[in-house]
C-alpha cells in the first residue's frame, strides 16, 4: 500500500471504530461488511455520512453501491481528493 | 430525491400545556419533585415547577414526523442541549435550519433551537432524519 491509501485507511479505521463503537476494528483493503458484524445497512448510512463529513466530500448514491469493499472506498476518496485540486 | 436544500428553515408552535405534562408523567413516570412540587423547586432557585425537558424531544418526534413537509422520514440521530427552564403552560417555538445534506444515504442533518416568548432559547441541538 502507498502512504495516501494507508493514512486513508488510518483515518477511515478511527471512523469505523467511533461509529461502530468498536475498538477491535482493523480494516484493510479487502475488508467487506460481511467481516465486521455491527455493520449492516443503518450504521453504514452513519458510516458514509461520518466519512463525507470527515473528508469534506460528498459521494453519488451510484458511487456508494459500487464499493465492493474499504479499498474501493480509499479509492473513491483519494480520486475525490485529486478532483478538488 | 432529497426535498431540501441547505439552509431551509421550518418552524412550529408547542404548547406545554396540563394535557402535554400529565400525558407525559402518566407515560413515563417521571414525578422528580423538581417537576412536581413547586415549592421545592422554588427551593432550588426555579420559579416554579420545571418541566421535564424530554417533553421537547416529544415535540420533535411530532415535528419530524408530522409538521416536515415529508412523511417517509425516520429519525436517525437526535442531540438536545437544555439552557433554561421551561414551565407549566409555556409556549415554544421550534426553529429548525437544514445544515447538510448527504445525497447518497438520503440524510438530513437539522440544526434547531427552542425558543420561549420572551425570546430565550431554551434547548438547543441536531436531529438528523433519513428519507425513505
Amino acid at each position: 500500500m502507498d502512504k495516501e491509501t494507508t493514512e486513508i485507511l488510518h483515518e477511515i479505521n478511527d471512523i469505523f471504530i467511533d461509529v461502530l463503537d468498536d475498538d477491535s476494528i482493523v480494516l484493510t483493503p479487502e475488508t467487506t461488511s460481511d467481516d465486521i458484524e455491527d455493520w449492516d445497512s443503518l450504521t453504514h448510512i452513519q458510516l458514509v455520512v461520518a466519512i463525507e463529513r470527515h473528508f469534506k466530500m460528498k459521494f453519488t448514491a451510484q458511487e456508494i453501491r459500487s464499493w465492493s469493499n474499504v479499498g474501493e472506498m480509499v479509492e473513491a476518496i483519494i480520486n475525490r481528493s485529486k478532483l478538488a485540486i | 430525491m432529497i426535498p431540501f436544500k441547505e439552509d431551509d428553515t421550518f418552524s412550529a408552535a408547542f404548547t406545554l400545556s396540563q394535557q402535554v405534562y400529565d400525558g407525559f408523567i402518566s407515560t413515563f413516570g417521571d414525578i422528580n419533585p423538581l417537576h412536581t412540587d413547586a415549592s421545592f423547586a422554588r427551593d432550588k432557585g426555579f420559579e416554579g415547577k420545571v418541566m421535564q425537558g424530554n417533553i421537547l424531544n416529544g415535540f420533535i418526534s411530532y415535528f419530524i414526523g408530522m409538521a416536515l413537509p415529508i412523511r417517509n422520514v425516520i429519525i436517525l440521530s437526535q442531540d438536545i442541549l437544555f439552557r433554561a427552564p421551561v414551565y407549566l403552560g409555556e409556549s415554544l417555538t421550534l426553529m429548525a435550519k437544514v445544515e447538510d445534506i448527504h445525497e447518497s444515504v438520503n440524510v438530513v442533518t437539522f440544526k434547531y433551537d427552542f425558543t420561549n416568548k420572551q425570546n430565550i432559547k431554551v434547548a438547543k441541538g441536531h436531529f438528523q432524519i433519513g428519507i425513505l
